[in-house]
């Protein structure tokens, strides 16, 4: 059924990553697993086409991305700027507006955090193209269709353009869905790696933390701690504890993050504790197993109840390979070159 | 960064190193070959001398400098001459100030590297495909060196012969057997040494190919891990403090343990148990259990000093009061080989299924070797280094006695200050006067020569050596430096950076993880393990399982030299107590007292009460 606009998260799986985007059928298959996931609903690109349609938004977008193909700087933020435009003054449709409205009912007017799920995430289209929105502390269905509009302008930010007018005529017509989630009051958060991606040893798990919400991690506004924890035994390897200038935490206002300095006390502080890092390894390895891969997931710790969330999970790619030279892999010539005894050809 | 540091210069010429004040005259204890001299200079100077504080952590009584010759006469003939192990000959030594430098010998030419590979697979495939059998054979052969040295007899020296030189045939008068005897204390400990190094190359070795293989592919993987996944369940090693345990438990379900109070000598608290029954059985059944394992040293064993739970009982007695202590504190005192068996095998599996496929073979063969060999670079140290040794030490002992029964020596202790050819040379001159009734001289000549180098060898005590001397090189390519000292390139980067007289922070290697913070007890030699107080952090050259008894006291632990394979990071493991090895130079720079901390995990050792002097 081409026409499913919405779907609880926990009823996505991967096959329906075409039609709702890598993060929400991840999220889907990660609650099958039973890694804890906020709960949530999940827009399917259908959703995004509708409202295009509906506006009639199409005749814009193709004349601007004509304007775009020529190429140059001002061309292309010229036609980003005035799909934008179109775009924030066209409704949301009826039909998703509703269906949004439903699911968030259940949800009883807490805060959520809405995502932009690329078709083909993890795709070079995503990564270039920026499609990591993210809205943080979202209250209230007319709020939430707000921030979904947001994700859909994504679509059309100058990189995300120049990347298609770049691809020619083998770009296809964009499209995403979006993911959004119950959000996670996050005492710390950020991403870890089910391996070292510099040495590229698997036995790792790398994990990056910082205070608050995800948003200074994944930002890049902090240079987060950073813990090298042994995946076979939960014991920390290595550790860098770095001065965490910001962190994000919701609004007093109760609607959207704002970036507030760290306490002094905080600032020096290792985030995390043994406990957590050895529960995150712990999490990182079920992800890891369940979908048979490296994962890079994100993560946040609830401030209320120290449990660990995974928010996002994506494989990871082009990692290191440890540098094995090219040595002989018989146990006995292992053994004679230790010696110096290996025969030269 | 450690890798741009320049090293060159970083240490001292061996030419440069000055005599400490008092101590001139200090080359006369040694041979003549043991000395950095002028012929050699030119050679010796352009070499990479270390420190081998592993072996020789304080200066060398004159002796005890048979650990050294017969070692490396050992070492090299195996390395060099059976196994022909292609890039390395042996090692070389000279002492400075008393402490022993070495330096090993390459092989450069190619062709004749290419034509030792020929002998080196061929023999250490042999050893390999044998290696059960071989290994069996082995102890016998070293169970029957222990058998004769303790069996072998000093001969008296009579007024007069027996009956039986005229009616025996064959039998010598006693100068022929006191010369005999002596030469043979001697050659039996050259045959000791021979047979400790048969298997160690190769044994050594395979452990490092298989943790080779795992850092080749886990780049971040901990040593311990490594030495985790191949340490033995019943290791011999373990088996002393395993029957204090026993007998501490015996004494307690007998109802003989109020015997054992903390400050009582093992006289006092034997004196008690003798007088009830179970007391009399706890004594029978600990006299059975003495042999042999009771065979253990109180140090590595390489000098004279280091004597055997035999020798030294408060040693096992202490240990036994803290096992009774602990068991009625409802502590557990096992060692939980359950536990442990269930951790090796879940980290081989878990390992091994992290590996790419191709190296999963290689993996589970080399782990496979390096668990066959594991046993022997285990036990070696109980029958050479302990059980042998310990004997080797008390019948020379005996000799030092029938010298100082004729007045050439004041103590038999004093025959550790003699070399083993001045010894051999007051033994010909003893036997000459006992045979021609002439006057020796002897007793005049010897003393003064003992108190002399007692002195020298206090004074030259409180001298820190360098960890190296010469020119270091860019690399460390020696295989059996790496593998037996764990010198490496990275290792001597950081003993040059730590020249640095101002360094609070040591590096070495993580031997076993976690943190601790407290008073350090720097111990130098054996008899200052007593002082040992608990809650402190213990920082020694090397340690020996035969410390064990201070290691149910401290928090970590922090050595000078030494690998993940050494007994400190082994023990530490066991214990599941942070400890750091092969810092260097900790013994020199941590003054007892100051507040350290160790960081396992990571290698290093932080001096807290800032630097030391």
């Amino acid at each position: 059924m081409s026409g499913e606009l919405t779907r609880p998260l926990a009823e996505l799986r991967s096959a329906d990553a075409g039609q709702f985007g890598g993060k929400s059928s991840t999220l889907g298959e990660l609650i099958a697993a039973g890694i804890p996931v906020p709960p949530g609903f999940a827009l399917s690109c259908e959703a995004f086409r509708l409202f295009v349609r509906e506006a009639g938004l199409q005749g814009a977008i193709d004349s601007a991305m004509k304007r775009a193909a020529a190429g140059d700087v001002d061309n292309v933020n010229a036609a980003s700027h005035s799909i934008a435009e179109e775009m924030r003054s066209a409704p949301v449709p009826d039909a998703v507006r509703d269906q949004i409205a439903s699911h968030y009912s259940e949800f009883d007017g807490a805060p959520m955090a809405v995502r932009s799920s690329a078709l083909g995430e993890d795709s070079q289209e995503a990564t270039f193209a920026g499609q990591q929105e993210t809205y943080l502390w979202i209250r209230g269905a007319e709020h939430i269709c707000d921030a979904v509009r947001d994700c859909w302008i994504s679509l059309y930010s100058p990189p995300a353009i120049s990347y298609r007018a770049r691809l020619g005529d083998a770009a296809e017509e964009p499209a995403m869905g979006v993911t959004v989630q119950l959000m996670v009051d996050a005492s710390r958060s950020g991403v870890m790696f089910t391996c070292n991606p510099v040495s590229g040893d698997p036995s790792m798990v790398a994990i990056n933390a910082s205070w608050g919400l995800g948003l200074a991690v994944v930002g890049g506004e902090v240079t987060p701690d950073d813990y090298l924890v042994s995946k076979v035994t939960r014991e920390l390897v290595r550790e860098s504890i770095s001065p965490k200038e910001v962190e994000y935490v919701p609004d007093p206002g109760g609607r959207g993050a704002v970036r507030t300095q760290v306490p002094d006390e905080r600032r020096h502080m290792a985030c995390l504790d043994e406990k957590m890092l050895g529960e995150l390894v712990d999490v990182g390895k079920r992800v890891e197993r369940y979908f048979d891969a490296r994962q890079d997931i994100e993560w946040a710790i609830a401030r209320d109840s120290d449990e660990i969330f995974v928010v996002q999970s994506r494989p990871v790619t082009g990692l290191a390979k440890p540098k094995a030279e090219d040595k002989p892999t018989s146990a006995m010539s292992l053994l004679m070159s230790t010696f110096g005894a290996e025969k030269k050809q | 960064m450690a890798t741009s540091t320049p090293i060159a210069g970083a240490f001292p010429s061996p030419y440069e190193i000055e005599t400490p004040p008092g101590c001139e005259g200090w080359e006369e204890m040694y041979p003549y070959y043991a000395l950095f001299d002028e012929d050699r200079r030119e050679a010796d100077e352009k070499r990479f001398w270390f420190w081998n504080s592993m072996h020789f952590p304080v200066p060398m009584p004159a002796f005890d400098v048979q650990c050294i010759d017969s070692p490396y006469q050992a070492v090299g003939a195996w390395q060099n001459r059976v196994f022909a192990v292609p890039p390395a000959m042996g090692i070389d030594y000279r002492i400075i100030n008393g402490y022993v430098y070495i330096s090993g010998n390459p092989v450069t030419d190619p062709e004749k590297i290419a034509e030792r590979v020929e002998f080196f697979q061929r023999r250490a495939g042999y050893y390999y495909e044998n290696w059960a059998d071989l290994y069996e054979k082995w102890k016998d052969k070293v169970r029957g060196l222990i058998d004769e040295i303790t069996n072998l007899r000093v001969p008296e020296l009579p007024e007069y012969e027996p009956d039986e030189v005229m009616h025996e045939e064959g039998r010598n008068t006693a100068f022929i057997d006191v010369l005999d005897s002596y030469q043979r204390c001697l050659r039996l400990g050259d045959m000791m040494w021979q047979r400790h190094f048969e298997f160690l190359l190769l044994g050594y070795g395979t452990y490092s190919t298989f943790s080779d293989l795992c850092k080749a592919n886990l780049p971040d993987i901990p040593e311990q891990h490594i030495a985790q996944m191949v340490a033995g369940i019943d290791v011999l090693l373990f088996r002393p403090d395993a029957e204090l345990r026993r007998l501490a438990r015996r004494a307690i379900d007998d109802g003989v343990d109020g015997a054992f109070v903390e400050g009582r000598t093992p006289e006092e608290i034997e004196a008690e148990l003798s007088q009830s029954d179970a007391g009399k059985a706890w004594l029978e059944d600990l006299e059975q259990t003495k042999d042999p394992w009771f065979n253990m040293a109180t140090g590595d064993g390489l000098y004279h000093y280091y004597r055997s739970w035999l020798d030294e009982p408060a040693i096992p007695y202490a240990s036994l009061i803290g096992h009774i202590n602990a068991l009625n504190a409802g502590e557990k005192i096992d060692r939980p080989t359950e536990e442990i068996v269930a951790e090796r095998d879940r980290l081989a599996t878990e390992y091994r299924e992290l590996l790419p496929d191709e190296i999963k073979q290689p993996f589970d063969e080399l782990l496979a070797l390096s668990r066959m060999v594991f046993p022997y670079v285990e036990e070696h140290k109980f029958f050479c280094d302990y059980w042998f040794l310990t004997r080797w030490w008390n019948k020379l002992r005996e000799f030092g006695e029938l010298l100082a029964r004729n007045d050439f020596l004041e103590d038999a202790e004093d025959i550790f200050q003699l070399g083993r050819h001045e010894v051999m040379s007051a033994f010909d001159e003893l036997v000459l006067c006992w045979a021609t009734g002439g006057a020796p001289r002897g007793p005049s000549f010897w003393p003064p020569i003992v108190a002399r180098r007692k002195e020298l060898l206090a004074k030259l005590g409180d001298w820190t050596p360098p960890p190296a001397v010469g020119i270091a090189p860019e690399t460390v390519t020696d295989p059996m430096t790496i593998m037996l000292w764990g010198v490496t390139t990275q290792r001597v980067q950081e003993w040059a950076r730590q020249q640095d007289p101002a360094a609070t922070e040591l590096v070495g290697a993580p031997a076993s993880p976690g943190t601790a913070e407290g008073p350090a007890r720097v111990v130098k030699t054996v008899d200052q393990i007593a002082d040992v107080r608990e809650g402190e952090i213990l920082v020694c050259s090397i340690t020996s399982p035969a410390w064990a008894p201070i290691f149910s006291k401290i928090k970590a632990a922090v050595t000078d030299i030494g690998g993940v394979m050494s007994h400190a990071a082994i023990v530490c493991r066991e214990y599941g107590m942070p400890a750091v090895v092969g810092t260097g130079r900790a013994t020199s720079l941590i003054r007892t007292g100051q507040m350290i901390r160790v960081d396992g995990t990571a290698g290093t050792v932080s001096i807290l009460d800032g630097a030391a002097d």
